[in-house]
């Protein structure tokens, strides 16, 4: 049975993002009638049936989090949708909030409910300047509407969404780092516990959700948990986005379920279309850049959550990022390690000095100028940020380098070995720093 | 109280709840290293140096944030965390500049201390360090009026911002750029401005901050000396301790080499005003009073104690045979306690039952300008024993909360019914206000005796028939009672200078001169009977209250901060710091001694 695009299915049409064509094509806000109608413990009950998994990176179930929530506070709740998308080759949030805005509006509205919050707030990244206008457009004419605003259909229901837009950092998305940017501070992660379901924003309980999983909310309640559920495999399911970038035919974001296999995302008609070129494919990052490679022999599992780690690397962000054989590992694992050198954000003493150490050892060993001690170098400062640092930023920025040297390291002893990079790479040899800042 | 108890390797450990596994270790005299944590400031856990394995935990923890619960197991001492905090240790140094032997926190440093015990022997890094503001003596560079800062050494622990924010209460400090460009800044460089300003370079636990007092000036072994004792500057009687550094005694210069903040919780946590840690120069400076001095004809001249006093005697009795209401005396709340004590018994004997209305209280008060928020006021009173003397029955008007008034002993001055005045001044310059009045009438003659018992030369002391000169607060054991009403001991560091005696000793000879036998032979005498004569209250047991002695000093840890207090039993027994014990190889006979290396 061919799979039915539900998040994506319209947006290539003109006017996709406006509140007319949501209403028309996806039964806008049918989803929030029928939630109001429900007590929000119901909804929650719903979604954890649903068995949503958070779309941001780390695939926590989203009712879970949401039943974590603390209830017995005179505190106001929050949610805090996280649309800071910067995780390198991730690009799926910015379709959403560019072409179907309304979905993650109502995914918004719906949230709060569940958990008894009056506000959300949808932290976009600095960089999404455009899509903040349209976000902010559409948010209005659903005020106008009366999808917004008090008493939301009648049912004595507040709800308020404002779009920040943050200052232009990866760590942002991190999520305390992201509470703490909402509240005017420098974008660094806090320590938890408190988690924020317990002290988020303001000290208060706090619900932080990413676009794509708010957005799969309203379509939960409008078609039921086990129509999701059943969507892919079990504990996978529902509809995913993946983002395909690199050395393939056709980039772009697809939209299918998690039982689709990696194979499939890059070669078949259906999404990517095959490797450029025709070249042979070297190694795929599937999960956005903080991902352990994989290798054109490990692609026919499900892209899923579970399928994906059981290979041995993480789903995250599902961002694939498919690498041809020009690519030269080293060069690969220096570009990563400028763009986490440059974002880390200096709070905790591992990170602040590893990601730089790191890239000084990979500029030196791509350079030529390598010593043979330096890779045990590499191995050990990379060991040494793993696992010892405050935020997961620390273990993402690492795997790049200890992933690399696993799957390649002939590769490194080769540069270290010839004083130079032995492969035939046309491509890397016009763009020595492509995509380093 | 409720408690929980936990194992730190292999140790049962019982501690308050809520209490950190990081402050459960080193309340047990387990050390665990720690850079951002700071007792007196909120938890950051972001330098990572503290990490231990707990039990059921998948990774290792920040032991600063984890707090304790019952049952928990802990190992500091755990393979895994010891390879994990070397290599945390090694990247703190990376870049830094270990340049510990012109760095005046060498000696006394948690970051030379702990790498020494907890980090790797040696470091991989071979790339050039990060530069700041310029290598060497470059990277100094202002950081307001009191302090500098030196990038290249900071381990951006945020300790500084942190104490800015919390305890200041103007979040002057913050960390500009990100990353592996962070780097410590105040608003364009306008550096630090706070009356707590000097607590900067104590929570810094690297060279990175230093007060411009301090800098350049010593190095730790130098100091052998500290006492525990008061800062009486003004009315809150911050705890500190007095730092004492070695010279010969020909050598010129003062031995006193600074004042740094000493724990109390219930007086002045781990901090101290800057007026108390900068303001001690005048205790050795030059305008100090050394030798007693009599006026002989136009001309103020020193003169020999034991010419002093008959001189001294006869012209006071001149005036009490006369009229016993011409007497005035005129005494600072910078006077402690004891001194009180004995003027009130010198007045009483040389006037009668109610001499102590012959007494005038004086002192001076400055609203301090500081955040409102500020976790440390400094009070507006600047002398530390209002309450003393209310106590003792002085009058003092207000108390701490007013001024003194003195209209009605200037009007009796100005007005010629004044014969003889009588100031008595431990306190620094200013510290009893505005006496120009009181100088005009003995300089046009209408006051014919002016007798200042002090301890710096001032406009007052010139126009002076008799100086005599007294203690600073450093220099005797004394008591004083703060705003709180808190007896406290200010502690006697170094002698008086020349001369100069401990003012309860002048007291007491003044008062023998005059025909009074006032039985004392010590402060301690006087504060027994102190203790006789007001029993019940505050004071009762005022005579069992301890001095400190000079101890050996060690490092400023030890004096002021009590989570840091451990150290001072295993780090610093000898000085300089190139011994140490390294955790790496603890267990090992070998390598106690760290091998001293070229700084490269
Ligand atoms: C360094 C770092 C960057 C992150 N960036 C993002 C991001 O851009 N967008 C996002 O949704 N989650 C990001 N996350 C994950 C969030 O911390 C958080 O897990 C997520 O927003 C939770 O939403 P979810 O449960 O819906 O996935 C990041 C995490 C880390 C450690
Ligand atoms: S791991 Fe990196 S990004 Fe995360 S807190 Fe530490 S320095 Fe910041
Ligand atoms: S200046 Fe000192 S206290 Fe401030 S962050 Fe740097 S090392 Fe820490
Ligand atoms: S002392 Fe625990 S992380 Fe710094």
């Amino acid at each position: 049975m061919a799979y039915q695009r539900v998040l994506t299915q319209y947006i290539n049409e003109p006017g996709s993002y406006t509140l007319d064509s949501y209403l028309k094509h996806q039964r806008g806000y049918e989803g929030l009638r029928k939630a109001l109608t429900l007590k929000p413990g119901e909804i929650i009950d719903q979604v954890k049936a649903s068995g949503l998994r958070g779309r941001g990176g780390a695939g926590f179930p989203t009712g879970m989090k949401w039943q974590f929530v603390l209830k017995d506070t005179p505190k106001p709740k929050y949610i805090c949708c996280n649309a800071d998308e910067s995780e390198p080759g991730t690009f799926k949030d910015h379709v959403l909030m560019e072409r179907n805005p309304h979905l993650l509006i109502e995914g918004c509205a719906i949230g709060c409910y569940a958990i008894g919050a009056k506000v959300a707030y949808i932290y976009i990244r600095g960089e999404f300047y455009h899509v903040q206008q349209i976000l902010e457009a559409e948010i209005e004419k659903a005020y106008k509407a009366g999808y917004l605003g008090k008493n939301i259909f009648g049912s004595g229901f507040d709800c308020d969404v404002y779009v920040h837009r943050g200052a232009g950092a990866y760590e942002a998305g991190e999520e305390t780092a992201l509470i703490e940017s909402l509240e005017g501070k420098r974008a660094q992660p806090r320590i938890k516990p408190p988690f924020p379901a317990v002290a988020g924003l303001y000290q208060c309980p706090t619900a932080v959700n990413n676009v794509e999983t708010l957005c799969n909310v309203p379509l939960i309640i409008m078609n039921g948990p086990e129509w999701f559920s059943k969507l892919g495999p079990e504990k996978n399911g529902g509809p995913k986005l993946y983002c395909i970038s690199g050395h393939v035919k056709k980039p772009g974001v697809y939209e299918a379920a998690m039982d689709t296999t990696l194979r499939e995302l890059i070669y078949d008609e259906r999404f990517a279309g095959g490797m450029m070129d025709e070249r042979p494919m070297k190694a795929v990052i599937p999960g956005g850049s903080s991902v352990p490679l994989l290798l054109p022999d490990q692609l026919d599992i499900p892209a899923s959550f579970d399928g994906v780690q059981k290979a041995g690397s993480l789903l995250g962000s599902a961002g694939l990022i498919v690498f041809n054989d020009s690519v030269c590992a080293v060069w690969l694992a220096m570009n990563l390690l400028h763009f986490y050198r440059h974002e880390s954000c200096g709070k905790c003493t591992p990170c602040r000095e590893g990601t730089d150490w790191l890239l000084k050892l990979l500029m030196r060993i791509e350079r030529g100028e390598g010593q043979p001690k330096d890779l045990d170098l590499l191995f050990g400062v990379s060991n040494n940020i793993v696992g010892k640092t405050l935020c997961a930023f620390g273990d993402a920025a690492a795997t790049p380098v200890l992933s690399t040297m696993k799957l390649f390291r002939d590769e490194y002893e080769a540069h270290i070995r010839a004083g130079a990079c032995t492969l035939p790479a046309p491509w890397r040899a016009k763009h020595a720093m492509a995509g380093a800042h | 109280m409720d408690t929980v108890t936990l194992t730190i390797d292999g140790r049962p450990i019982t501690v308050q709840k809520g209490k950190t596994v990081l402050q459960a270790a080193l309340e047990a005299g387990i050390s665990v290293p720690y850079y951002c944590y700071h007792p007196g400031i909120s938890i950051d856990g972001s330098c990572r140096v503290c990490v231990v394995k707990i039990e059921k935990m998948p990774k290792l923890q920040t032991s600063c944030s984890t707090t304790c619960t019952d049952g928990m197991v802990v190992m500091t001492r755990d393979p895994e965390v010891v390879e994990a905090r070397a290599g945390v240790f090694e990247f703190l140094l990376v870049n830094h500049p270990l340049d510990c032997p012109v760095c005046d926190k060498g000696g006394e440093c948690p970051l030379q201390d702990f790498s020494y015990t907890f980090g790797p022997a040696e470091s991989r890094m071979d790339f050039p360090r990060r530069v700041f503001d310029g290598e060497g003596v470059k990277a100094d560079v202002d950081f307001g009026p009191t302090l500098m800062l030196n990038r290249n050494r900071c381990i951006l622990c945020t300790r500084c911002v942190r104490f800015m924010k919390e305890i200041d209460a103007d979040a002057q400090i913050n960390i500009v750029d990100r990353g592996y460009g962070s780097e410590i800044a105040t608003f364009q460089e306008q550096g630090v401005h706070t009356l707590i300003s000097g607590n900067l370079m104590d929570v810094c636990p690297v060279g990175a901050i230093t007060t411009r007092d301090y800098r350049f000036k010593s190095r730790p072994w130098d100091n052998p000396g500290v006492v525990d004792t008061i800062c009486t500057l003004c009315s809150k009687g911050c705890n500190t301790s007095a730092w004492l550094k070695a010279k010969p005694e020909w050598a010129r210069g003062s031995r006193l080499i600074r004042m740094t903040p000493r724990f109390n919780p219930d007086v002045n946590n781990y901090w101290m005003c800057d007026i108390g840690r900068f303001d001690y120069h005048w205790v050795e400076g030059e305008t100090r009073l050394r030798r007693p001095m009599m006026r002989r004809g136009t001309a103020l001249e020193p003169a020999a104690w034991h010419d002093v006093e008959p001189r001294l005697r006869d012209r006071i009795q001149e005036v009490v045979t006369a009229d016993p209401t011409a007497v005035r005396f005129l005494v600072s709340a910078h006077a402690s306690n004891e001194e009180l004590f004995v003027v009130k018994q010198l007045v009483e004997g040389l006037l009668g039952a109610d001499g102590i209305k012959a007494v005038s209280m004086t002192w001076t008060r400055s609203e301090k300008p500081q955040p409102a928020g500020t976790k440390f006021k400094v009070p507006a009173t600047d002398a530390p024993n209002v309450n003393g003397a209310r106590d003792l029955g002085y009058d003092v008007g207000q108390g701490n909360d007013g001024l003194p008034d003195l209209t009605a002993l200037r009007t009796a001055v100005e007005g010629g019914r004044v014969k003889a005045v009588y100031v008595i001044d431990p306190g620094p310059q200013g510290s009893i206000g505005d006496v120009s009045w009181l100088i005009e009438a003995r300089r046009n003659g209408t006051l014919p005796l002016l007798i200042v018992q002090g301890v710096v030369t001032t406009p007052l002391t010139d126009a002076a028939d008799f100086v005599l000169p007294g203690a600073a607060y450093v220099e005797k054991d004394a008591l004083y009672t703060n705003d709180q009403g808190r007896v406290q001991a200010a502690s006697s560091a170094i002698a008086p200078p020349g001369e100069a005696l401990e003012d309860w000793q002048i007291l007491v000879n003044v008062a023998r001169a005059l025909g009074l036998t006032l039985p004392y032979t010590s402060s301690s005498d006087v504060r027994r009977a102190l203790a006789a004569a007001m029993p019940g209250g505050p004071y009762a047991d005022a005579d069992k209250i301890g001095f400190a002695q000079p101890l050996p000093a060690s490092s400023w840890l030890q004096a002021s901060n009590p989570s840091e207090r451990w150290k001072w039993d295993f780090f610093f027994q000898d000085l300089p710091p190139v011994k140490g014990h390294s955790v790496q190889t603890e267990g090992s006979a070998q390598a106690l001694f760290i091998p001293l290396k070229p700084v490269g």
